[in-house]
């Protein structure tokens, strides 16, 4: 994991304004078995999407590039920065969650894309418009029930 | 699927979830009232003050937070804690990393971080502020105590 730095809490709520995007049109195409395969493709997205942000961090991923770039310039100076390390623990659960989807689909499960991209929209929404963030709040969770050893 | 049943779907599940986030953002930071008169043990919590063990509480209501590494809130927390400790010399602020503290965590019962538990002169834990505390929550947490 990379080292903790500080960041625009504002940076990561907007990539998860983008995750959020991307996983109602996937929720509303896997729900047609006839376009499940497109929603397959999209949902690999989110996965690669995921996998960047859980190995190089939120400032790193082209969504905190995009944030950088057009976004921050835009707004007033942060009123407070944020520890790096959470969104980028919730990016790993965000990962698993759409790796999920992705094996159930592979093992035909009936709506297995579906099911991930309903987990991601609660969580994008929470976090994008709520300031919430689902994933770091799992890390004592799963953290108890022995998922996870040591940080 | 049908296009109808599909947009209900979706509908209802971003209704669903706002109404989780409107319930999470009215109760966040709220405070709780303990009534099990559980008091804190200071041996074992460890907690450190300007490099030092803390072994006694000082002042009349003690704000005792629990942090991990992985915590988006807790930063903000500290610093809204120490300005309240700073400006009011009946207050006191300890902060606990318990991202290694498994123990803590369980037997406090500690769900999400921050959790801010307040304490009394004699370390009875009065109530409980699950994420961060409200400016009014606070407010009201110390003039529950007779100063």
């Amino acid at each position: 994991m990379a080292k903790a730095t500080q960041i625009d809490p504002r940076g990561p709520r907007f990539g998860a304004a983008i995750i959020n995007i991307l996983s109602i049109i996937i929720l509303f195409v896997a729900l047609d078995p006839a376009s499940e395969g497109i929603a397959f493709d999209l949902l690999l997205v989110a996965v690669v999407s995921f996998a960047i942000g859980t190995i190089w961090g939120n400032t790193k991923h082209p969504f905190g590039w995009l944030f950088r770039t057009l976004v921050r310039p835009r707004l007033a100076p942060p009123a407070e920065l944020e520890d790096s390390r959470p969104p980028q623990f919730a990016q790993g659960v965000g990962l698993f969650v759409s790796l999920l989807g992705v094996v159930l689909h592979i093992a035909s499960v009936p709506y297995g894309v579906a099911i991930a991209a309903g987990m991601l929209i609660a969580a994008s929404t929470l976090q994008a418009y709520f300031g919430y963030c689902l994933g770091c709040q799992m890390y004592l969770g799963l953290k108890r029930l022995g998922v996870i050893r040591s940080a | 699927m049908s296009v109808e049943l599909r947009i209900a779907v979706l509908l209802g599940l971003l209704v669903l979830v706002a109404i989780v986030g409107v319930i999470w953002k009215l109760r966040t930071g709220t405070a709780k009232k303990s009534g099990s008169g559980e008091r804190v043990d200071l041996l074992e919590l460890k907690a450190v003050k300007n490099g030092k063990p803390v072994t006694s509480l000082t002042t009349n209501v003690t704000f005792l937070q629990f942090s991990t590494d992985f915590c988006t809130f807790c930063g903000p927390t500290a610093k809204m804690l120490s300005a309240l400790e700073v400006a009011d010399p009946n207050v006191t602020h300890l902060e606990v990393n318990v991202t290694e503290r498994l123990d803590l965590v369980k037997k406090y019962n500690i769900m999400q971080t921050p959790t801010t538990l307040v304490l009394d002169r004699k370390g009875n834990i009065q109530s409980r502020i699950g994420g961060t505390p409200k400016a009014h929550t606070l407010i009201s947490e110390i003039g529950n105590f007779d100063i």
